[in-house]
């Protein structure tokens, strides 16, 4: 049965509303925002594992990469050819890794009950959230920050009928944010952090063509 | 953060792995608009900030928002200084939009405890920053600081034979050897024998060819510290006029250095001019001889040969043109009667492309020569013909007013020391750094001597004397003044206040040297400037030359007809990050000299 990630919400905060995640479940009054990308091994949500996770925290127009996530996980069995030659990810690489457990129990910890940033937010958050669910009983949360909304609704006043190009590599060179290490969780999460911050408190683009 | 921080620019490249880890686990990025002010003046700055993207002016506080000192661009980093002090002093302004890395004073602190060089880097005066970054600037553009130690070069292996070899079996040595000198010993000295040696013995000498070589060997060898620079060697060859130097550890021979070993290595021919200097025997083969130095400099700028050690040998080889030229015009009989003085830079032995002919000749008092004005038009008329352009104030020879006997020289000194005017000062600057070059030095020393007696303790004189070089503004200012906000005047704003300050106080000290570098020593030694104090002031000045001569070749290059309209303008968006890192620091340490000289003078207000 679907049932819409709103309602799931309210069902799970009634739910934790005494556990000892309550806290996640408070609304969020602070001025941060989380940065949080995820690198999987398929697109699919119900086929994807989590090979690892980064995430960094924005405080007003500061980008604290001192202060950040970057988990490896250990290599899950699919691990096939196919992920590997989008990430470059192989099973040595995670063989330090660490378990999905602590894993998810870290990253709660790094994002309280702050909202969520990532490009494609949603997908990131569903992978998150199927490894969770079983564990914890409840899915994140948190309010969900879609880094492609936030540009289109800046750019599509500049730009008078078709399509706004939406492309992750064409937002940075439109927004002229260098992009950092692109495929690995954490450099793909500071370079949307930097597009976010860009957003919010500089001019917005002019060519946007 | 990983990969868009550049660890391996320096000084962040001086860390060790763990340093660097420390360093990448702490950085925060921060991202400014265009026109935010990033640090401002009074702000206690949150830490060194490392730029990602963008462009950051340092400029002064306040209304005057035009005066800007340094831009920062990619990769560039600023705000160390005013993390360590506690306080910015400037203004910080992002030009455009800016992303930057910030690490945190804390972690600064902890890396300069950990890390001896790179707190240096950070904390130390000056100098010590050049010698740093000479010795750990791979990939930048260095190479002006590279300068080969003689180990570096062929140090050939000596071919020593003892005393009673025969000249007969230490020729046939030579040649199995292929080479073309040897080292005698005799008793526990070493002396050179070199085939021109073995040649003179017996074609000239008609020797026997059993007798024994140590008796043809010279043994006052020239000798030379392997550690030394090699560009030393060919000074010394140059001056001394000789083809080997013996390198010596300590009392332990290492081998000998050879004329071609070095010029190949700096690929030029000063040694060549040389001969051909001494060689000439008229005036048109002089002219020629004089005319290959342009080249010179040019291959020595290039091989990046120190720029002090290319003054000291242009001051040797054009003063030996001018002596050279002396020989040939002055006749021979009045030559001791008359003392051939050249000043102003090329006094100093600072001149580095031909400037200007500053020169004087004494005489001695009652000398009668009719003809001396006549031929001293034609010794300044040379010169020209030899690419000494004349000198725009008349400072030369053939202006019969820089020909004086000895008494009406030293009144003239000292009439000049009397007047508070600028140009009496400005002669007056000009002619207290004279050295003589040919003639009668006596003639020279005595005027000088008396001068020096004749200003002990006039701390009147001092105090005017000292004024001009403070009368340019802070150098700091002429950045951004100019139509392009990007050019400074650096012999206004730098190497004139050094120059002129440290000629005052070498006087006032009677120090009788002339080379500004060599003032400062003494004034070092003498204890009148802090050792610190004087090392920076030598390292900016060297600094300042530099810069300005590569400039200054570029647009004589660029140039239609090889004449640099503006030779003192230094164009700053021509330099990397690294050099006008230096400048500004090299400008600080003139802005505090100029302080000390004020304070010392009394030139406040």
């Amino acid at each position: 049965m679907i049932i819409p990630r709103t309602i799931r919400r309210l069902q799970d905060r009634r739910t934790h509303r005494n556990g000892p995640w309550a806290n996640l479940f408070e609304s969020y009054d602070g001025d941060e925002v989380v940065s949080l990308d995820c690198e999987t091994t398929s697109l699919d949500v119900a086929q994807a594992e989590i090979l690892s996770i980064g995430a960094v925290r924005i405080q007003g127009k500061r980008v604290k990469t001192s202060d950040r996530l970057d988990i490896r996980l250990k290599p899950p069995h699919s691990l096939t050819g196919e992920s590997i030659k989008v990430h470059k990810i192989r099973a040595s690489d995670l063989s330090d890794g660490i378990e999905l457990e602590d894993a998810l129990e870290q990253l709660l910890n790094f994002i309280g009950n702050r909202p969520i940033l990532g490009y494609y937010v949603n997908y990131d958050i569903r992978v998150i959230d199927k490894f969770l669910r079983p564990r914890y009983g409840f899915g994140l949360p948190n309010k969900a920050i879609e880094l492609s909304h936030v540009y289109h609704d800046i750019i599509k006043w500049k730009h008078v009928g078709g399509d706004v190009d939406l492309r992750f590599d064409t937002i940075a060179s439109k927004l002229d944010i260098p992009i950092i290490q692109r495929h690995t969780a954490l450099g793909d999460a500071i370079t949307v952090a930097l597009m976010y911050v860009r957003l919010k408190h500089g001019q917005s683009p002019t060519n946007t063509h | 953060m990983p990969d868009s921080f550049k660890m391996d620019n320096i000084p962040f490249s001086l860390l060790d792995q763990s340093e660097q880890a420390l360093v990448s686990a702490n950085l925060d990025l921060a991202y400014f608009q265009q026109g935010e002010k990033i640090i401002a003046a009074g702000e206690v700055p949150e830490g060194v900030h490392v730029i990602l993207k963008g462009r950051v002016r340092e400029s002064e506080a306040g209304e005057d928002q035009r005066q800007v000192y340094v831009h920062y661009e990619n990769e560039d980093y600023f705000g160390g200084w005013s993390a360590l002090r506690g306080r910015a002093i400037h203004d910080f302004i992002a030009e455009e939009e800016t992303i930057c890395h910030i690490l945190p004073t804390r972690i600064l602190l902890e890396l300069m405890q950990s890390n001896a060089l790179f707190a240096d880097y950070f904390q130390q005066d000056f100098a010590v920053k050049t010698e740093i970054a000479a010795q750990h600037g791979k990939g930048q553009d260095m190479a002006e600081f590279m300068l080969s130690k003689i180990t570096s070069a062929t140090i050939r292996e000596p071919l020593i034979v003892e005393e009673g070899t025969s000249i007969r079996d230490a020729t046939r040595l030579m040649r199995e050897s292929k080479a073309d000198c040897l080292l005698a010993r005799k008793g526990g000295r070493f002396g050179m024998v070199t085939g021109t040696d073995l040649l003179d013995a017996v074609v000239l000498k008609e020797m026997a060819l059993d007798s024994d070589v140590s008796d043809l060997a010279s043994y006052r060898l020239v000798t030379a510290d392997p550690d030394d620079y090699l560009f030393n060697a060919l000074v010394m060859m140059t001056r001394q006029q000789i083809e080997r130097v013996v390198v010596m550890s300590g009392q332990t021979l290492l081998g000998v250095v050879e004329l071609t070993d070095v010029l190949s290595y700096f690929s030029s021919h000063s040694h060549v001019i040389g001969i051909r200097i001494e060689r000439a025997s008229s005036i048109d083969d002089l002219r020629e001889a004089a005319q290959g130095l342009n080249d010179l400099i040019k291959a020595l700028i290039s091989t990046g040969v120190k720029i002090r050690f290319t003054m000291d040998l242009l001051a040797a080889m054009n003063g030996r043109i001018i002596a050279k030229l002396f020989d040939l015009v002055i006749p021979a009989d009045m030559q001791p009667h008359v003392c051939l003085i050249v000043m102003g830079s090329e006094g100093r032995g600072e001149q580095i492309m031909k400037t200007d002919q500053d020169n004087a000749l004494i005489y001695r008092d009652g000398l009668s020569w009719a003809s001396m004005q006549e031929v001293m038009n034609r010794f300044s008329e040379k010169l020209i013909s030899f690419g000494f352009p004349p000198c725009p104030g008349n400072i030369m020879v053939s202006n019969p007013e820089w020909v004086n006997s000895v008494g009406d020289w030293t009144q003239k000194l000292s009439d000049w020391a009397e007047t508070c005017e600028g140009e009496a000062q400005m002669k007056l600057a000009i002619a207290v750094d004279a050295k003589p070059v040919a003639g009668n030095q006596a003639l020279f020393k005595v005027a000088r001597n008396w001068f020096l007696r004749h200003l002990r303790n006039n701390d009147v004189f001092f105090s005017h004397f000292a004024r001009a070089a403070i009368e340019f503004d802070t150098p700091l200012t002429f950045f951004g003044n100019l139509k392009d906000k990007s050019e400074l005047d650096i012999k206004k704003g730098g190497i004139f206040p050094i120059v002129h300050g440290v000629r005052t106080l070498a006087l006032e000290h009677r120090i009788l040297a002339t080379n500004t570098y060599k003032r400062i020593e003494a004034l070092i030694e003498s204890g009148q400037l802090q050792e610190r104090e004087g090392r920076e002031i030598s390292e900016a000045l060297s600094l300042f030359v530099q810069l300005r001569l590569r400039q200054q070749m570029r647009r004589v290059e660029e140039s239609a007809d090889g004449f640099d309209p503006t030779p003192n303008l230094i164009e700053l968006q021509r330099l990397n990050r690294m050099e006008r890192d230096l400048l500004r620091d090299a400008l600080q340490v003139v802005k505090s000299f100029k302080k000390h000289l004020t304070l010392r003078y009394h030139l406040g207000g």
